[in-house]
């Protein structure tokens, strides 16, 4: 079964067509890459297939369901959550509290009567890397390279199975996107599904079974990795830029 | 109990604080000093001390709402005053006895809030504040014009039955309420839902993303917040005796609200409460010198003076000061 499936989706900004009559698959436990120039439009379908923001036109089916009409929060209860190209922490908040409210069940009763899982927030948090005395630091004393970890932890504590990364390792050092590398490894061994955003193609590659590129919201090649690397609009288009 | 103290004491740091031995000293002389207070001070003193307590009941009320999720809210005073009216026109117009009017104006402060101003809540947070300041207005228009057979017109009502007899119990049940209101507080904010709260404070979007419905939250928060300013406005308006829109639906009362809270320390529970009673005292301080609306210049002076020096108020200042005097100790 898909996991997603996009057809025909269109979104415009007044003049601007920032994904263009774009369609393709997510199959339940493939890892997908998403490539394209800055600007290309990669964000933009982030945002579309979350419900942040609404497709001019087109469908979004997650697990056999069109969701369009869906809020975010009732997507993600569905399974699917995503990270942000630009960390948006709780900054007040620690480690431990940041991944306690994507932890947190959508219903005021849980929130007021239920209690904490303090050893699930341990576990989500080490996953990603974090040690023991960082749980309490508050989040705006992170560098760029825990707030990317503690945005994977708090997509990843929402219980969704397919996760959609925008940039998660962009201004991560060689040491932690081994690790990062190493945990979508490990959560792809147990059946989650990934829709993921790089410039760091080497980084990359290893992680995912397919690929599809776009330029100005238009796909230009949907296949292997490096079947996808070898057209020539995309040569065109991305490499030529780099 | 790390959630605890976070509750009461979210500081500079903000996060990751432990529960401290001073917290429980600091609630034990404040509260053992609060019962103690009408064998110290004289009569005067101790009224001072019931305004304190009632504006900290609308600060806690406040803060509940926005110092958490940071939705500005203009309105309180317009809370408040649905509550004093409302049992005031059920016990006055219509005989009810205060056991029934004062629950039924909580609800009807809920409600109230919700027609008005849950809609407001939807749309972000600048344009909530807009719309919580002109309701509030429009309150102070309508209430003497529209059926002044019950509300008293601009001369309100008087001859409020008291809940109490003498100056001591008067202060006493301002205290109670005040204390039972906090602990309330005290035991939702340190929840999960607390948590949310201030986290959709920072990041609204962000709480989205991770889940949660956030108007749910908002509204629940703003519920929550109307039942409280409408429980003190009721009592409080047995306490006065006398209500007129004056008293309520007036900007300086929504600028002793706020200033409160954020010379105090937006959430926290304490914070809140220090902050009317430093208002509240300092007010009547300079009355002999500043016997006019001038006050509260002075007033909105040194609560920027305070925010400049530390914007997360008093309760940090405390916090900090604290911490030296530990630091200087070993
Ligand atoms: N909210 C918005 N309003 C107007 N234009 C936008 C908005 N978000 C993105 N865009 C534009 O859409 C295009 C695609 O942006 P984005 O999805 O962020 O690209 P990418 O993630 O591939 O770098 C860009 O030209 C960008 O300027
Ligand atoms: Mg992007």
């Amino acid at each position: 079964m898909n996991a997603l499936e996009i057809r025909n989706l269109v979104k415009r900004f007044g003049g601007l067509t920032a994904t263009n009559d774009l369609s393709f698959d997510l199959a339940q436990g493939e890892s997908l890459g998403l490539i394209g120039p800055n600007g290309a439009g990669k964000t933009t379908v982030f945002s579309q297939i979350m419900g942040e923001l609404k497709q001019t036109s087109g469908t979004i089916t997650f697990m056999g369901r069109e969701i369009s009409g869906l809020s975010t929060p009732d997507r993600i209860a569905r399974g699917i959550s995503r990270t942000y190209q630009v960390p948006r922490p709780f900054t007040d908040l620690s480690v431990r509290e940041n991944i306690r409210v994507g932890l947190m069940p959508d219903s005021l009763r849980a929130m007021i009567f239920g209690t904490v899982d303090r050893a699930r927030e341990d576990e989500i948090a080490h996953s990603v890397g974090f040690a023991t005395t960082d749980l309490d630091r508050p989040a705006s004393e992170l560098a760029m390279g825990d707030l990317r970890k503690l945005e994977f932890a708090r997509t990843l504590a929402t219980g969704a199975k397919v996760l959609l990364l925008d940039e998660v390792f962009a201004g991560l050092t060689t040491g932690e996107i081994a690790m990062i590398a190493e945990l979508i490894q490990d959560l792809r061994g147990r059946g989650f599904t990934f829709l993921m955003v790089s410039h760091d193609l080497p980084a990359m590659e290893p992680l995912i079974d397919r690929a599809i590129a776009i330029e100005r919201g238009t796909l230009l090649a949907d296949g292997s990795f490096k079947d996808v690397l070898a057209n020539a609009e995309v040569r065109a288009s991305y490499l030529g830029e780099a | 109990m790390p959630g605890l103290a976070q509750t009461l004491f979210i500081t500079a740091s903000g996060a990751g604080m432990n529960l401290r031995p001073h917290h429980f000293i600091l609630w034990a002389l404040f509260i053992a000093g609060m019962l103690l207070m009408p064998e110290l001070v004289g009569r005067g003193t101790l009224r001072t001390m019931v305004f304190a307590c009632y504006l900290a009941i609308f600060a806690i009320s406040w803060d509940i709402l926005s110092g958490r999720t940071g939705y500005i809210s203009f309105g309180h005073p317009f809370l408040v005053g649905i509550g004093a009216y409302t049992t005031a026109i059920l016990t006055r117009r219509y005989g009810f006895p205060v056991e029934a009017s004062i629950p039924i104006a909580v609800l009807v402060t809920m409600f109230g809030g919700l027609i008005v101003l849950l809609p407001a809540l939807r749309i972000k947070g600048s344009y909530f504040a807009l719309v919580t300041l002109a309701v509030m207005e429009l309150m102070y228009q309508l209430v003497p014009v529209v059926r002044p057979d019950l509300t008293g017109g601009t001369r309100g009502i008087s001859r409020l039955p008291a809940l109490t007899r003498g100056a001591e119990n008067g202060y006493y049940l301002a205290v109670c309420l005040m204390l039972a209101v906090a602990l309330f507080a005290w035991l939702l904010m340190r929840t999960r839902l607390g948590t949310a709260l201030w986290a959709i404070g920072q990041n609204e979007e962000s709480v989205r993303g991770s889940g949660l419905s956030t108007t749910r939250l908002k509204s629940f928060a703003f519920l929550v917040s109307a039942a409280i300013a409408g429980l003190g406005g009721a009592f409080y308006a047995h306490y006065l005796g006398t209500i007129t829109p004056r008293a309520f639906f007036d900007i300086n009362v929504l600028f002793q609200i706020i200033v409160a809270v954020l010379i105090g320390g937006a959430g926290t529970i304490l914070g809140p409460i220090i902050g009317a009673f430093f208002m509240v005292f300092l007010l009547e301080w300079l009355r002999p010198f500043l016997p006019g609306q001038e006050r509260f210049f002075v007033y909105g002076a040194i609560a920027l003076l305070i925010y400049m020096y530390q914007p997360k108020g008093i309760m940090a200042i405390i916090e900090s000061g604290i911490t030296r005097l530990r630091g200087a100790r070993t």
